[in-house]
């Protein structure tokens, strides 16, 4: 009876200890209904949302990789089993194999013959790769959004374009458009995404190669990549001047070979930004790019080492913005890089996407940590996420087999938050053992 | 080669002062009257249509700030809203204007001082055209 009242008195001081909700109106309230719609809402149309394209699981974004885990009847592959949209909604096939989504942006006048196949950008750091002095740039050409333009209003075009259940597109029909309300929600939880803010580079590195490739990286004279990607972010920088999230033609659409080419499916060129279109696409954050792929609008290249070895190919050296480098260049010099150098940016990239894995991952875990005894499920949500962050980081950087050491560490930490996941009543302790061994990651990567 | 970088530089920062805002329009033909986010309530004008003149290709429209006229030029798009007809929304033509038909319009410059608009959504509410 004793040890009944002790466990009773227990469970009363630890349901003391539980974070309280957040009010209404405030800034987290509003995250949390724009979460909820994010992953929830359909909007009475064909049964997707917002989550389908962007899993939570699969940093906002998906993949071959991703898509093949789905079962059959996944609301991505409506156009497979919806009759209505059977034609010209989709391609499945591309869908598939390459992760490429259909898109109208030039109009849906003439849906057989008017479109772009595009893979699907994630949604993270929006906070820091949205603005530009010409206004809001979103989706891969800086034009995704109806009305404004904005972020905000990105929803209401994504609904019509991806929601509907039949072609006909009529609102209230096929769709509900989002409210003012629902806007302003799925706003706030998409700027909650990811980093707030832009790093500061030269980071501190400890690996000779990736510490190389951060050298390259930062060169205006030999990588010139911070010149777009300015801290290895989505702005650009031009004689001192910050031009936000600029638009380029970097001639991505002239690569030969282009995997969803070879299909011989049909596959319109894309002509990028504004209708018709002037062949610019807008700056991608790279700091989240090596666990995000595949990499460009369309999805051409498979890994981040192809990635960046497309700046040092003809397409890119061709293109206007690869002449305009080249104008600026001595000796007339484009882009121009060694298969040493471009693993070694490549390798720098992954670094700083692990090292944002971490960030994230222990986040995750400490909040967790401050959850209250009876908010499990919320925690174990947080410490899933945390888990996969590790995962990322584990991933990328044993993808080019980069600091073995602090993979060790990454691994011993997702033991630790599986651990926590699974454990009743040392969730806590397990996680703070798993933000320790995530610090020691990090030490192995940076001073 | 200085002088060109400098030039672009210059350039680029001048455009950006004088060009507006892009919304994707390929989307908006299928938004109703009113709800384009961001926009309707703020930067659009919401009322009837008094007045068609074909030649000067303008038409007047009274909204609940008086009445303006409204310049069409080959730069602008016209929708018809069939939504509350349940139908979809199509393109349209100077010819689908008449008097009392509500109209939404969008200028081209924000501060609406040219009245030259980007794009017009007319609503119809009966008969199929």
């Amino acid at each position: 009876m004793r040890n009944l009242m002790a466990v009773m008195l227990g469970l009363l001081m630890l349901s003391a200890c539980q974070s309280s909700a957040p009010g209404p109106g405030s800034t987290e309230a509003l995250i949390a209904r724009g979460k909820e719609l994010f992953f929830n809402e359909t909007f009475n149309g064909n049964g997707r949302t917002c989550g389908t394209c962007h899993p939570e699981e699969n940093n906002f974004t998906i993949d071959p990789a991703f898509i093949a885990t789905l079962p059959n009847d996944d609301p991505l592959f409506v156009a497979e089993f919806n009759p209505d949209l059977r034609e010209n909604f989709e391609n499945p096939r591309l869908m598939r194999e390459f992760g490429l989504i259909k898109e109208n942006l030039d109009g849906f006048d003439d849906l057989p013959n008017k479109f772009v196949m595009r893979g699907v950008p994630h949604t993270l750091a929006l906070r820091t790769s949205i603005d530009s002095p010409l206004g809001p740039r979103t989706g891969w050409s800086g034009d995704g959004a109806p009305g404004d333009g904005s972020l905000r209003a990105f929803a209401s075009g994504a609904v019509i374009q991806h929601f509907t259940k039949t072609l006909n597109r009529v609102a209230g029909v096929d769709f509900r458009l989002p409210t003012d309300e629902e806007l302003d929600a799925l706003e706030a939880f998409q700027l909650s995404l990811g980093r707030a803010q832009e790093l500061t580079l030269p980071l501190p590195l400890k690996g000779t190669v990736p510490k190389r490739g951060q050298e390259i990286f930062l060169d205006n004279s030999l990588g010139k990549c911070n010149i777009c990607h300015v801290n290895a972010g989505a702005n650009a920088s031009l004689g001192g001047r910050n031009l936000g999230n600029a638009n380029f033609n970097t001639g991505v659409e002239a690569l030969p070979d282009q995997p969803a080419r070879l299909t011989g499916e049909r596959v319109p060129r894309d002509d990028g930004f504004g209708t018709p279109g002037d062949g610019t696409f807008n700056i991608p954050p790279l700091v989240e790019a090596a666990d995000s792929g595949p990499f460009f609008h369309n999805n051409a290249i498979e890994t981040i080492e192809g990635a960046v070895a497309f700046y040092d190919g003809e397409a890119f050296n061709n293109s206007p913005s690869g002449r305009f480098l080249a104008g600026l260049d001595p000796n007339g010099v484009g882009i121009e890089l060694d298969g040493t150098q471009i693993v070694a940016v490549a390798a720098f990239l992954r670094v700083l996407n692990a090292l944002e894995n971490i960030r994230q991952s222990m986040a995750f875990l400490d909040s967790s940590a401050q959850i209250g005894f009876f908010q499990r499920q919320q925690s174990q949500a947080l410490l899933e996420r945390a888990r996969e962050e590790t995962d990322d980081g584990i991933t990328v950087l044993s993808g080019a087999r980069l600091h073995p050491a602090a993979v060790a560490h990454l691994q011993a930490a997702r033991r630790l938050t599986e651990n926590a996941i699974s454990s009743f009543f040392s969730r806590r302790s397990f996680a703070q053992q798993a933000i320790r061994e995530q610090e020691r990651a990090r030490a192995e990567l940076v001073e | 080669m200085l002088k060109l970088f400098k030039g672009v530089v210059v350039a680029i920062t001048l455009l950006w002062g004088l060009l507006p805002v892009y919304g994707q329009k390929a989307a908006e033909i299928f938004i109703p009257v009113g709800q384009s986010p961001g926009l309707s309530g703020k930067y659009t004008s919401i009322g009837k249509i008094t007045a068609i003149d074909v030649r000067e290709q303008t038409i007047a429209v009274a909204d609940s700030a008086g009445s303006d006229t409204v310049k069409i030029t080959e730069r602008t798009q016209i929708w018809l809203d069939k939504s509350k007809l349940k139908l979809t929304n199509q393109k349209g033509a100077f010819a689908d204007f008449r008097k009392e038909l509500l109209v939404e319009v969008k200028y081209e410059d924000n501060q609406r001082q040219d009245k030259r608009a980007a794009w017009i959504k007319v609503q119809i509410t009966e008969g199929v055209k």
